[in-house]
């Protein structure tokens, strides 16, 4: 329609630019750009995330020198820094704890349970609210005993879970299970109850039936979401843990940080503190990066 | 591309005493009552009418979401029973999926057909590049125009090859400008495929400028009030939306509409009460007066 003015167009632009000369600012320059260049390229499109990192260090040795000064001094202003070990002397407990093997299966022994509970709540709930929400009678058997369950905080299902299962392993692996399972069940729900139904019957008129319809609308649809449920289930999974390893444990973090109150080894209580913030960081990050790769259509927002 | 590019124009779409009511609290509502409606294998027909008067209902029983109270809708004289690719469906919010490609979003209904992934991959490339998208078949649809969107959920539409493509005012959230391309790109898909098209719209322009012919509903209940066949020539031009038979066309139809628009309105807005927009305020600003 427009294409003529389009052709005309370039035909009077063209002399226009050959009139200005041999200088063009359009013609990359023959030789690439040097390293400096680059560099500083590179440095004007990631200043805002240098900064932020700048800042994050910063402000993580102020923690450490306000933590520092706390506690070679002693202070007491209401809170009583007295007894709190310093960083220097969590160092050290540190230095010799990664040497320890005992330390080191208390740490692998907490993974694993999480690994377990964790993957059995995902494997469990995300299909369970896939179907319950596709489902209407589904959902109306299961939600309502959900509902009364999902409000019992998961430490204090430990006596019961120790009466249900034989050997405190699986009583643990259980508090952690049922403590990832109902924001991992709740959020996939959710997601469904939010499928555009424009969606569905877009695909509805190019042929799709139902299990189609469940496989390539639905099931992606609630992804952003069901990944929300796997990032809170994963947090409160570390949270029931610990409960419940201090409460009942042999091994395990939580263990070995109760234990080393009950044994006045103060520095350990900060190591296993810091630990279990590591761990709990870590693997959110893990999930928040298989999000990223099972959705790649959100990452370039 | 054989089942792209049919010979034979198809899809002969009939909707005889169609009426469709739901349940309220007060009461069955009628949303459509008394309708017959037919487009012809390859015609491209145009509902108007006020907004709220069913012609979205009376589009989503061709397609096959809504079934008839009373009445009757058929296909090439096959009773249409519920969603199906040959009626192929474009929606005014693009409705493609998100987390598909534009060329997975173009591929979906041969998937849904069971076509190999390399035949599929070829015929979505080959209908990319008639609607001029070919450069973004790797793109995420959040990443487009809001044209663009719907170019793709027009070619999405078309690549099973449907009978009859179904539109509800797919053009209804672009600029005026878009609208315009996108009218001549659909007229373009249109002519080449021989298909039949049934386009609901608010836009009496639009209208006028694509069909062949225009059924304008009353306020709901919704019926046919009435069946104005446009004999405008094709191809048709933007220029054609200046000729003196293209605006005693628009007047006739304004002029049925305004009232059903007046009508749907309850009544609230008359002739009478419009006069009020002029009353002289001799020199006073509305604050003033008020």
């Amino acid at each position: 329609m427009s294409s003529p003015a389009l052709v005309r167009h370039t035909e009077d632009s063209m002399p226009a630019i050959a009139d200005a000369g041999p200088v063009s600012a359009v013609t990359p320059p023959a030789t690439p750009p040097s390293f400096g260049t680059l560099a500083l390229r590179w440095y004007r499109l990631n200043r805002e995330s240098l900064r932020a990192i700048a800042i994050g260090i910063i402000s993580l040795l102020a923690f450490l020198l306000v933590w520092h000064l706390l506690t070679t001094y002693r202070v007491v202003f209401f809170v009583r820094f007295t007894n709190v070990p310093s960083p220097l002397a969590v160092h050290a407990s540190f230095t010799k704890a990664i040497h320890d093997p005992k330390f080191l299966l208390h740490i692998v022994l907490s993974c694993r349970r999480i690994l377990i509970g964790f993957s059995l709540a995902a494997i469990v709930g995300v299909p369970l609210g896939l179907i319950m929400g596709r489902f209407k009678l589904m959902h109306e058997i299961i939600f309502p005993v959900a509902e009364v369950l999902r409000p019992i905080p998961a430490i204090a299902w430990v006596p019961m879970a120790i009466m249900l299962w034989p050997t405190n392993e699986q009583s643990i692996v259980f508090i952690t299970f049922l403590g990832s399972f109902f924001p991992i069940l709740v959020n996939t729900l959710h997601g469904m109850s939010l499928v555009d139904p424009v969606l569905v019957r877009a695909a509805q008129c190019l042929g799709a039936r139902e299990r189609s319809i469940f496989r390539e609308v639905y099931f992606p649809a609630s992804l952003p979401h069901i990944f929300t449920g796997l990032t809170v289930g994963m947090g409160v999974a570390w949270v029931s843990l610990i409960a419940a390893e201090m409460i009942s444990g042999q091994y395990g973090i939580g263990y070995f940080t109760w234990e080393a109150y009950s044994l006045v080894q103060y520095p350990d209580i900060a190591l296993g503190m810091i630990a279990i913030g590591v761990l709990g960081l870590g693997s959110s990050v893990l999930i928040r990066g298989a999000g990223r790769l099972v959705m790649p259509w959100r990452s370039t927002r | 591309m054989s089942e792209i590019l049919p010979s034979e124009p198809k899809g002969h779409i009939e909707v005889k005493n169609f009426s469709l009511s739901y349940d309220s609290i007060e009461g069955p509502v009628q949303a459509v009552t008394d309708t017959q409606i037919h487009v012809k294998p390859g015609e491209f027909v145009s509902i108007v009418g006020p907004s709220g008067c069913g012609k979205s209902t009376l589009l989503n029983a061709v397609a096959g979401f809504l079934k008839p109270t009373t009445g009757i809708v058929t296909v090439d004289g096959e009773r249409v029973n519920g969603p199906s690719a040959e009626r192929g469906m474009v929606f005014q919010q693009y409705s493609l999926f998100p987390w598909k490609t534009v060329r997975e979003n173009v591929e979906f209904g041969l998937k849904m057909r069971g076509m190999p992934r390399s035949q599929r991959e070829r015929a979505a490339r080959t209908l990319l590049g008639l609607a001029g998208l070919e450069a973004f078949e790797k793109h995420y649809p959040e990443k487009l125009s809001g044209g663009m969107k719907q170019r793709v959920g027009i070619v999405r539409a078309l690549a099973t090859g449907p009978k009859v493509l179904l539109l509800d005012e797919p053009f209804g959230a672009l600029d005026a400008q878009t609208r315009v391309i996108m009218q001549q790109i659909l007229t373009n898909m249109w002519q080449r495929l021989k298909i039949s098209v049934l386009f609901v719209t608010h836009d009496i322009d639009e209208a006028i400028f694509l069909s062949d012919r225009v059924y304008c509903m009353t306020a709901r209940p919704g019926s046919i009030k009435a069946e104005i066949p446009i004999p405008l020539e094709r191809p048709r031009q933007q220029s054609m939306m200046m000729s003196s038979e293209f605006l005693a066309l628009r007047r006739g139809l304004m002029s049925l509409i305004r009232e059903e628009s007046l009508k749907a309105m309850g009544g609230e807005i008359n002739d009478m009460g419009m006069q009020g927009l002029s009353i002289e305020l001799h020199g006073h600003s509305l604050a003033d007066v008020i």
